[in-house]
């Protein structure tokens, strides 16, 4: 081989071994400087990543913010919730991730609040010195770190706690709302005699379960479900071993569906309701959507059902596990906050769009209408058109409307752990393989292991 | 290429490598232009593998979420919490219950497919492609299907009942006794094309005449296949072997989709366990701990299978 021929080899070589070398470093990096000053604040174009709004609305939130910002171009990929931790992680750590991102409180917040800036004095700027008493205090606390700094801003508030009923089918078969146990077990017979699905739950994904569980020990006994969550209360409680075997009594006495514990609530049971096979399940506000005529055609047709016709749904408070005890009450959270990545180039007009979803009256005013969230912002309410049945929606969403902002229980747990014991114990209980007093014993130890000091 | 006089006599007798001069330039100057040409390749895998699992055996030394800035190093604490961990040790039982039972019925399916696809059949094709289908559907797309097929009020249930054995019915994803069994059923429903393809391809390479031949002898169609099929097809089985074992230890798609693991860990696998882990609960130091646990439970069933192959060839 001449040796000019071989030198030039050898200089190829050498440089594709460099950019070798650079794609892997490039691959297995962590970290990448947060970009310039970042940039305009009402131009450019804006990447947004979230579980949440669903595909359907979240053109109608950019569009609205289009019509005041139109210089900032704002593109939003939506992923499942089950993928979204696997999604987001990678792409925060490296300088490719999105500008904005949904994050939800809890332990999703605890894991990537140190990715995002301080939204404080850009809200201060929106809102006024006094703007923390102008949104939700949850939201405001749910999202701010250990150092003060407010990390994301709060979207919307979530909810939990009331079982949806289809109206319609109780209509059919002249059933009324069952306030506790005993008559929701008269319910369900009637319901099975006509072939039709009494409740569905898709107890495979726990986090579900726990919003059950804690459902029913708010029956039991109001409140002591998130005692014990923080270390207030023990999980060996009596009135806790109680709710674990009213739980278990779901899955016994016909009230859960068979096979329960093989689906997912998302979209199994989801599919399930919707499509008029069952008859009610357990969800929370963010089911509010589905009173709207146009909303739900569309996720009756999403479950694979031809032709949608929708349905009357309505929420009744969880019925009590205890005849005549108290019924279910809702406890909630932040549904999600937007935060702004420190890496992004465009931090500024990112940071005009969180700001203008979360804390603007024309931007909440599209949140609250959408009846997905209840709206952080105080003093916005949704408007309630397009209902299926106005007259027997209308009341029932006023008044859960009105429950939301007297709610004092927590929904997220920030402790990934205990989160986790919690599904386990309602698992193994509905499975058979331990007790109600076994499994809360377990979940005690559990609690303590993963750092809750009783 | 012709080649030169001096290369063949290289080739015939190689000189041994010399400090300088002589005949070993020729050859050094070959052993450097050849690890030049492979160094993009060889620094693209150690870059990108090695050094990735290199920074996992580190991750594993730690307490560490994966994104926070604090990362606490709590050296073998997290391998030494896995040797303790019930979980752990039943990822490894079901991988082993998983591997054995996917791989006997997957062979056994397999060749008895392809032994009756090469016998006389009619219509040979579409039962080729009917058998083959499963294999290019997507774990992702059946997954919702399954859950329904074997829910309590499924399909799967539906033909039980049709066929007079409606006292089988179960909830068989959603009940810890039948849900790996489950499990392991749609993965060779999935699988046991590529199972046929492989068999069905080897036994084509076999010499019709030692058939032909074995036949005069007076062999029936048991013998035949025991003395003549199963020994010309063996490096294949000893390939699926090997697939099967790697499979096993990697799998993650099926249990993750139709039963997330559960119910109660009793389809939880080292993939998904790892998963959960590191994702879903951002304990990422044991997640790498695991990750390191899995790589040499496979690198040592790897080397375990190379040898007995090794042997086996030798004996041969």
């Amino acid at each position: 081989m001449p040796k000019l021929t071989l030198r030039r080899s050898a200089r190829t070589m050498v440089a594709l071994t460099a950019g070798t070398i650079a794609l892997a470093l490039t691959g297995c990096g962590t970290s990448a400087p947060a970009g310039g000053d970042g940039g305009s604040a009402t131009e450019g174009t804006v990447e947004w990543w979230g579980w949440v709004p669903e595909k359907g609305v979240a053109p109608a939130y950019i569009e609205a913010f289009n019509e005041e910002y139109p210089d900032i171009k704002v593109n939003y990929k939506l992923l499942t919730i089950d993928g979204y931790q696997a999604a987001i992680r990678p792409a925060l750590a490296s300088s490719a991730g999105p500008d904005v991102f949904d994050v939800a409180s809890g332990a999703m917040f605890e894991q990537f609040k140190d990715f995002g800036v301080d939204l404080g004095p850009a809200a201060e700027e929106e809102l006024g010195a006094d703007w923390q008493s102008q949104v939700s205090p949850i939201g405001v606390s749910s999202f701010t770190d250990d150092n003060d700094e407010l990390k994301a801003l709060s979207v919307g508030l979530g909810f939990a706690g009331p079982v949806w009923i289809n109206q319609d089918i109780f209509d059919e078969y002249g059933l009324t709302a069952p306030t506790d146990f005993t008559e929701w077990k008269e319910v369900c017979a009637v319901l099975e005699k006509n072939g039709v699905g009494c409740f569905i739950q898709g107890a495979q994904q726990v986090a579900f379960n726990q919003d059950t569980l804690q459902a029913i020990a708010d029956t039991i006994n109001p409140g002591l479900f998130t005692k014990a969550t923080r270390g207030e209360a023990k999980w060996t409680d009596p009135d806790l071993v109680e709710a674990l075997t009213a739980w278990k009594s779901m899955f016994d006495d016909g009230i859960m569906q068979e096979g329960a514990l093989g689906q997912q609530q998302y979209p199994d049971a989801n599919n399930g309701f919707l499509s008029g096979k069952y008859a009610m399940v357990q969800m929370g506000y963010w089911y509010s959507q589905y009173t709207k005529a146009d909303t739900m055609t569309a996720a009756i047709g999403a479950a694979g059902v031809a032709e949608a016709v929708p349905f009357t749904t309505v929420p009744i408070p969880f019925p009590s596990a205890v005849d005549g005890g108290t019924p279910g009450a809702l406890f909630g959270s932040p549904d999600y906050g937007l935060a702004v990545n420190a890496k992004s180039k465009v931090r500024n007009a990112a940071t005009t769009f969180a700001l203008w979803l979360s804390s603007a009256t024309a931007g909440q005013q599209i949140v609250a209408d959408s009846l997905a969230d209840v709206p952080s912002l105080n003093g916005v309410s949704p408007q309630l058109s397009g209902l299926v049945d106005e007259s027997v929606q209308l009341p029932a969403l006023q008044d859960l409307i009105t429950q939301a902002g007297t709610v004092t229980e927590d929904r997220l747990l920030s402790n990934a752990d205990l989160a986790t014991a919690i599904g386990v114990a309602g698992t193994t209980v509905a499975a058979g393989d331990a007790t109600p007093a076994e499994a809360a014993k377990t979940l005690q130890a559990a609690a303590e292991k993963a750092g809750v000091t009783f | 290429m012709a080649m030169t006089d001096e290369a063949r006599d290289t080739r015939r007798r190689p000189s041994p490598p010399t400090r300088a001069g002589g005949g070993a330039v020729p050859g050094r100057r070959l052993h450097y232009s050849g690890y030049l040409w492979i160094l993009p390749a060889m620094v693209l895998s150690v870059g990108l593998l090695y050094y990735c699992i290199i920074y996992t055996g580190y991750i594993s030394t730690l307490d560490w979420n994966g994104s926070s800035p604090v990362q606490t190093s709590v050296g073998l604490q997290n391998y030494l919490d896995i040797l303790q961990d019930p979980i752990f040790w039943g990822a490894i039982l079901h991988t082993v219950i998983y591997f054995v039972g996917t791989f006997v019925v997957q062979t056994t399916l397999g060749l008895v497919f392809a032994v009756l696809l090469h016998s006389r059949v009619q219509l040979k094709s579409v039962y080729k492609v009917i058998i083959f289908v499963p294999v290019v559907l997507a774990p992702a797309v059946m997954a919702p299907v399954f859950r329904q097929a074997f829910s309590a009020d499924g399909q799967f249930n539906g033909l039980l009942e049709l066929v007079g054995l409606g006292f089988l019915r179960h909830a068989w994803l959603a009940e810890s006794e039948t849900a790996l069994p489950t499990v392991l059923a749609i993965t060779i429903w999935g699988s046991t094309g590529l199972t046929f393809i492989l068999y069905f391809a080897a036994m084509g390479q076999i010499d019709p005449d030692v058939l032909d031949a074995a036949r005069l002898d007076g062999a029936g169609n048991i013998r035949t296949l025991v003395s003549i099929i199963l020994p010309e097809v063996q490096g294949t089985t000893v390939a699926l072997l090997i697939l099967t074992a790697i499979g096993s230890l990697k799998l993650f798609d099926v249990p993750f989709l139709v039963t997330a693991g559960g119910p109660n860990y009793s389809t939880e696998f080292l993939g998904t366990y790892i998963y959960r882990s590191s994702i879903q609960e951002g304990h990422v130091g044991y997640a790498a701990a695991l990750s390191v646990m899995l790589l040499i439970l496979a690198v040592s069933i790897a080397i375990l299978l190379s040898r007995r192959n090794r042997q086996n060839s030798e004996a041969i």
